[in-house]
């Protein structure tokens, strides 16, 4: 056992000196834990406003009201900004707006057309004429502007009825345009003039408030609009799904860096020194063997221990945890072993060894989170030890997975692990006789 | 200490080594000579139990399998590549090929302080081998088989590649082991090393031992005549009564005793304006062993 550990450690010494091999042990897994948890980590609050500009052409206290709407609504972003005194910092031309969505600086523009409804007929209650353009790329969201205008529109026409005095004034003055010159027939002219005497002594009768607190008020639909958090499995800790990954990365370059370094023994003489030494062949092996153990599992439990200290992975289960790690780490060991053989240079085991971890880690969870693949690559990765790894790993941080429900996972793996450990040490026993 | 019998190993249709036999000495310097090729470290490696031999027997210190614990620990070997760790500086090096035999405290200690200053390297104790050059790697590589104080070392090619200064270290080192009473078994392809160090040498070629015994032995045996080469200050007045071949005024005499034919001729009244003696050696044995040089 002297000499086993002694070896184990020679190699855990000549790894750690290895820059270049930490490099894709620990660095590279810590680094793609942290990108891609930072990529998932949205929660869907900040999602985008669509920005849009407007021309305000009335500069109606209306028509400002109208755009003041525009820019409370939480779907819009627009332009112009307004400075310090609350104008718009830049008024936008119509062209100037249009250029701007032909170019995809703007999703849309909005023209608030001059109003000549006084000269044209009768008004009670002013609706804003707008000349809308929208990019063609972006068609979808054509319709959700739509209801935004109609939206700021119908708001004006409740706000009119708030005001009844403002209100009967403008009926009043409808009402004297309809005896100036309407144009109408002398029946159609009564039917209204009744209309509005009926609305003027409507107005004058109720409580404004009625408007905005009645059950029904002017506002269109009654949609109550509530938040919706997407369904998530299991875990709201997106390093709790990239943490799992990158350990078996970490694990993926353990097993490349010591089946390496086993032929590397081979072509130097090393190995040659080791095997004349008074040792067992299985000596050896045990001590490279040891020695790729500890380094996955250290590899682990530091990813491990960063992600719980730094990024809150939890570790409430620390038993099923070490049988998460252990499995994991002797099914790794068993590889290590198996590719150890697949070449009689460090070129060759190093070209194997990575291509076929690279399929493994592919369709495995290794670069696509396990709860995000399709379910034909769901059945594909039941064949990666990958797979197998990450999923141990995720049932002991947050699956929630029993004492029972991790014995598959990790029994595939301590089953690969055994396997391929003895099959590898066959094949060396056969290449070095 | 070593008996090697009819020793065979092929691989696929070649034949690596075939029939080998010898035996070597307690405390003897043994040389294989030969090509690269010849069999030399195929032999080694199936006497230490790295490799399975086809058929043949080995026994060293009375045990016949080399790969018994209790044997190995009385070997050493120092093999062809540089089989040491670059990343480790030369005491870790030791240590660690001193910890698997199993040595340990202050034991463990002596022997790579002893190990470091044989080799020469006690000052650089503490840098990485891969900062070394290459002579001092090649030291390395010998401390590292004798830091658990074997009683046989293999050496296998143990001064390829290394600079003169540093080949006159390791044969230092070498005779310095000989004068300890270590058996060495040697390989080379310099006869120069064989004929400096070896008390016996094993002629090998193509996985068969063609000669064996010491360097003296193998001359006298296969090496043929010394040849006297003589530039004449003048043409002699009677060529005719002259040894060997003249050619103008170059004199050329095959003689088993140069020195005598020399003195001869210089009292007769010859006059030489330079002279040369090329005296038979091993590079000659193989010449007339296998047809070609050593470095063909």
């Amino acid at each position: 056992m002297h000499a086993i550990l002694t070896m184990a450690l020679k190699d855990l010494r000549l790894l750690w000196r290895d820059r270049f091999g930490m490099f894709w042990v620990l660095v590279f897994p810590l680094l793609q834990a942290l990108f891609f948890g930072a990529i998932f980590r949205g929660d869907g609050k900040d999602t985008a406003k669509m920005t849009i500009g407007v021309v305000d052409e009335d500069q109606s206290q209306s028509t400002q009201s109208f755009i003041k709407r525009l820019r409370d609504s939480s779907a819009l972003s627009v332009e112009p900004p307004l400075d310090a005194n609350g104008k718009p910092a830049t008024p936008l031309t119509p062209d100037q707006a249009r250029d701007m969505v032909r170019t995809g600086n703007l999703v849309a523009f909005v023209i608030v057309k001059k109003n000549t409804d006084e000269n044209e007929g009768f008004t009670f209650a002013e609706m804003p004429k707008l000349e809308v353009g929208i990019d063609p790329s972006r068609k979808a969201e054509a319709g959700y502007l739509q209801g935004i205008l109609t939206e700021a529109s119908f708001k004006g026409l409740q706000d009119a009825f708030t005001n009844p005095a403002g209100m009967r004034e403008r009926i009043e003055k409808a009402s004297k345009q309809l005896d100036v010159g309407s144009g109408l027939s002398a029946p159609q002219r009564i039917v209204l003039k009744t209309f509005f005497t009926s609305l003027d002594q409507f107005l004058g009768s109720v409580d404004p408030k009625v408007y905005h607190e009645g059950p029904q008020a002017m506002g269109g639909a009654n949609i109550q609009l509530v938040d919706i958090t997407r369904e998530k499995h299991g875990t709201d800790n997106s390093f709790e799904i990239t943490f799992p990954s990158a350990m078996l990365w970490g694990v993926i370059g353990c097993t490349a860096g010591f089946a390496i370094s086993l032929v590397t023994e081979r072509r130097t003489g090393t190995l040659l020194r080791l095997r004349v030494a008074p040792l067992q062949r299985t000596q050896i092996l045990a001590g490279k063997a040891l020695a790729c153990f500890l380094a996955c599992s250290g590899v682990i439990l530091l990813l491990l221990t960063v992600g719980h200290f730094v990024f809150g992975v939890r570790t409430t289960h620390p038993a099923l945890l070490a049988m998460a790690i252990f499995s994991t780490a002797i099914c790794f060991v068993g590889l290590t072993m198996l590719f150890a053989t697949m070449g009689s240079t460090e070129q060759g085991v190093a070209g194997v060894g990575w291509a076929v971890m690279l399929v493994f880690a592919m369709i495995g969870g290794g670069m696509i989170p396990l709860i995000a693949m399709p379910q034909w690559m769901t059945v594909a990765s039941n064949f990666s030890p990958v797979k197998w790894g990450i999923y141990s790993l995720e049932g002991a941080i947050w699956r929630g997975f029993s004492f029972a429900e991790m014995l598959q996972p990790c029994g595939i793996l301590v089953a690969i692990g055994v396997i391929c450990f003895a099959i590898g040490v066959q094949l060396i026993k056969r290449r070095e006789t | 200490m070593i008996r090697v019998d009819d020793l065979r190993k092929s691989y696929g249709s070649l034949k690596a080594v075939d029939g080998v036999t010898f035996d070597i000495q307690a405390g003897e310097t043994f040389a294989l000579l030969g090509p690269n090729g010849a069999g030399k470290t195929t032999t080694i490696h199936m006497m230490v139990g790295a490799l399975k031999s086809d058929s043949g027997s080995i026994s060293i210190d009375g045990a016949t399998d080399p790969t018994r614990p209790v044997v190995r620990q009385k070997l050493g070997i120092a093999p062809q590549s540089l089989s040491l760790y670059e990343d480790l500086s030369a005491e870790e090096n030791l240590q660690f090929f001193a910890r698997i035999y199993g040595l340990h405290g202050p034991r463990l200690k002596e022997r790579v302080d002893h190990a470091l200053n044989f080799a020469g390297l006690a000052d650089r104790r503490a840098d990485h081998v891969k900062t070394y050059s290459g002579g001092m790697q090649r030291r390395l590589n010998l401390a590292a088989a004798l830091v658990h104080e074997p009683k046989v070392l293999f050496l296998d090619e143990p001064t390829v590649g290394v600079d003169p200064q540093s080949r006159n270290y390791l044969f230092d080192n070498i005779e310095a082991l000989k004068r300890a009473g270590c058996t060495i078994l040697y390989t080379t392809h310099y006869m120069e090393e064989a004929e400096r160090l070896c008390d016996r040498v094993a002629i090998m070629d193509h996985g068969k031992v063609l000669a064996l015994d010491t360097v003296e032995g193998l001359i006298s045996k296969f090496g043929g005549k010394s040849v006297i080469l003589a530039q004449l200050d003048r043409p002699p007045t009677d060529p005719t009564r002259l040894p060997g071949r003249l050619d103008g005024l170059t004199l050329r005499i095959e003689s088993e005793h140069p020195l005598e034919d020399v003195a001869r001729l210089s009292s007769d009244g010859l006059r030489f304006t330079t002279l040369s003696i090329k005296r038979a050696d091993l590079e000659t044995v193989f010449l007339s062993l296998t047809g070609r040089t050593l470095r063909d």
